[in-house]
């Protein structure tokens, strides 16, 4: 495996490759790079919450539209 | 007859029924002006002249025999290029899907063709309805028809250009975060998200499954009414124009303000045109209140999160294998789904609920919100740093997380650019017909419908100024 771009930290490369955007890390690496921090920046916006409270996300047993 | 470029549907169809007017003759002068001037504001990447003349021809020989389908009988409209028309290629302005042809109508589009609406072409979008504009795609960017220089918004770009710029009366585009809204309140036009699902999605290239909406795009809330009649077809119970005429007396309107004065503080132009819009629905005879929603960053960015995981799972296996073929402002945007986890959208997903609780609940205590669209007003196309700050400063994604109906026009103009600013009303769910009637009362006031592109005398402006993607 080649090492990790110079303008991409390690954990953030690793976690393209798991995601299978090896080309990416290797030819866009500034673009994988904004991508995990627009990531982050999103996550911490969305504000904190316990997964097991209701209401739980919905579940529709008619499936065709 | 008048300048036939600026007839709205309804106009339209009383100069057919009048027999002033023929189908055959208004799609040959649109079909002249959008020869004559398409390649200065690309509003259209493809125009199916013969399509639209048969077709022309062919509603001619009805209406003339008095074989009447409906109000949009013989009208004209074009489409944004991510909706399939059968037996043109997709392309959602992408490399990735040049031969993409369609094999069949998108069921939007078949309601229309049903209703006898002649379809005149694809209009131009961000890439893949998520990018931006880029001089590395397959087909040039659209351009603000008032003003070349200036980003007419989108990602639904053509359609309100093409609106705007005289081409068609109608335009039917898309919404996953406001991308309808967007595009027609900065052209000065109207564009209407219905309530989630209530226009069928099928045969439309997916931005995010659960957050995307097909709607109507005109340049009056009447003829938005007409279309979004034609799109949901039978399964309405009445035409959802039936209350425009009734004005917004009696009406409770809650104003969402802290959204733009402390949330994400608006550009003073765009305040400023807000506190007009509640001081004309005041003297319509409306109570105007103000109300609170979440922070707008929470709902926001709980529609991020969702938006980009399920972009991700769409483009996951082109992002793998083909990146190269995207352009860098769409590559950028659809690439951090990568970095969330199931978690993280269960999350928002959750979130989301609660969230449709919050808009429901303020729609218990009024019949329509009026929020801020865009809090800045249009920026110069090759202004990159500036157009990229504007995309987060809306208000109009909430509503793709909620699926409440909304609509966006003309709420002035910029005395710095010259160019429209906008204002957006929520309705409750199913409820259109209220939104509209909201919605008409105040067009009919302001008439800021009836502003045309300064330039659509002549002809746009050359030499333009170039997008830095």
């Amino acid at each position: 495996m080649p090492p990790p771009n110079k303008g991409l930290d390690i954990d953030t490369a690793a976690t393209a490759r798991a995601a299978g955007l090896d080309k990416a890390v290797a030819e866009f690496p500034d673009c994988v790079a904004d991508a995990a921090r627009a990531a982050a920046l999103d996550l911490a916006d969305m504000p904190a919450i316990d997964g097991s409270t209701e209401p739980w996300p919905a579940m529709r047993i008619r499936s065709r539209r | 007859m008048t300048d036939l470029r600026w007839l709205t549907a309804t106009e339209i169809g009383a100069a057919y029924a009048s027999r002033q007017l023929s189908p055959v003759e208004l799609v040959q002068a649109l079909l002249t002006e959008i020869g004559a001037r398409n390649a200065d504001c690309g509003a259209f990447i493809r125009v199916d002249e013969e399509g639209a003349l048969a077709a022309a021809r062919h509603a001619e020989a009805d209406i003339m025999s008095g074989r009447t389908l409906g109000p949009l009988h013989g009208v004209p409209l074009g489409a944004k290029d991510n909706i399939d028309i059968a037996g043109q290629p997709t392309t959602c302005h992408s490399k990735i899907l040049l031969d993409n042809v369609a094999h069949q109508d998108a069921a939007a589009i078949a309601n229309l063709r049903a209703t006898g609406a002649i379809m005149l072409g694809k209009q131009s979008l961000h890439e893949f309805a998520f990018g931006g504009p880029s001089k590395e795609l397959p087909f040039p960017f659209a351009r603000h028809p008032w003003n070349t220089d200036y980003h007419p918004g989108g990602s639904s770009s053509g359609s309100g250009v093409a609106l705007a710029a005289g081409f068609v009366p109608l335009s039917l585009g898309t919404d996953a975060g406001g991308s309808i809204r967007n595009p027609a309140g900065n052209c000065g036009v109207v564009g209407l998200k219905p309530t989630y699902d209530l226009v069928s999605r099928r045969g439309v290239f997916p931005v995010a499954f659960t957050l995307d909406h097909v709607g109507p795009m005109a340049r009056s809330v009447a003829d938005v009414a007409l279309m979004l009649d034609a799109l949901v077809g039978s399964r309405r119970e009445r035409s959802y124009g039936a209350e425009l005429d009734r004005g917004v007396r009696g009406l409770r309107i809650g104003f969402v303000r802290q959204w733009h004065e402390t949330d994400m503080v608006a550009d003073p132009e765009v305040a400023a045109a807000l506190d007009e819009v509640e001081r004309v629905l005041r003297r319509e005879g409306a109570e105007v209140r103000t109300i609170p929603l979440p922070r707008l960053q929470e709902l926001a960015a709980v529609q991020r999160i969702i938006l980009l995981a399920e972009t991700w799972a769409v483009h996951a296996k082109w992002l793998r294998e083909r990146p190269q073929d995207y352009s860098l402002p769409c590559r950028r945007k659809v690439m951090p789904g990568a970095f969330l986890s199931a978690g993280d959208y269960i999350n928002a997903q959750q979130w989301r609920a609660r969230m449709i609780d919050a808009v429901d609940d303020a729609l218990g205590e009024v019949d329509v919100l009026l929020t801020a669209s865009g809090m800045d007003p249009p920026f110069r196309i090759d202004d990159g740093p500036g157009l990229a700050g504007t995309y987060p400063r809306q208000g109009r994604s909430p509503f793709n997380l909620t699926g409440h109906p909304a609509i966006a026009m003309q709420s002035g103009l910029s005395k710095v650019s010259g160019l429209p600013l906008s204002v957006q009303f929520v309705g409750r769910a199913y409820d259109e017909a209220t939104l509209l009637r909201v919605a008409a009362a105040y067009e009919r006031v302001t008439q800021w419908s009836k502003q045309r592109p300064p330039m659509s005398k002549n002809s746009f402006r050359r030499g333009h100024a170039a997008a830095t993607a």
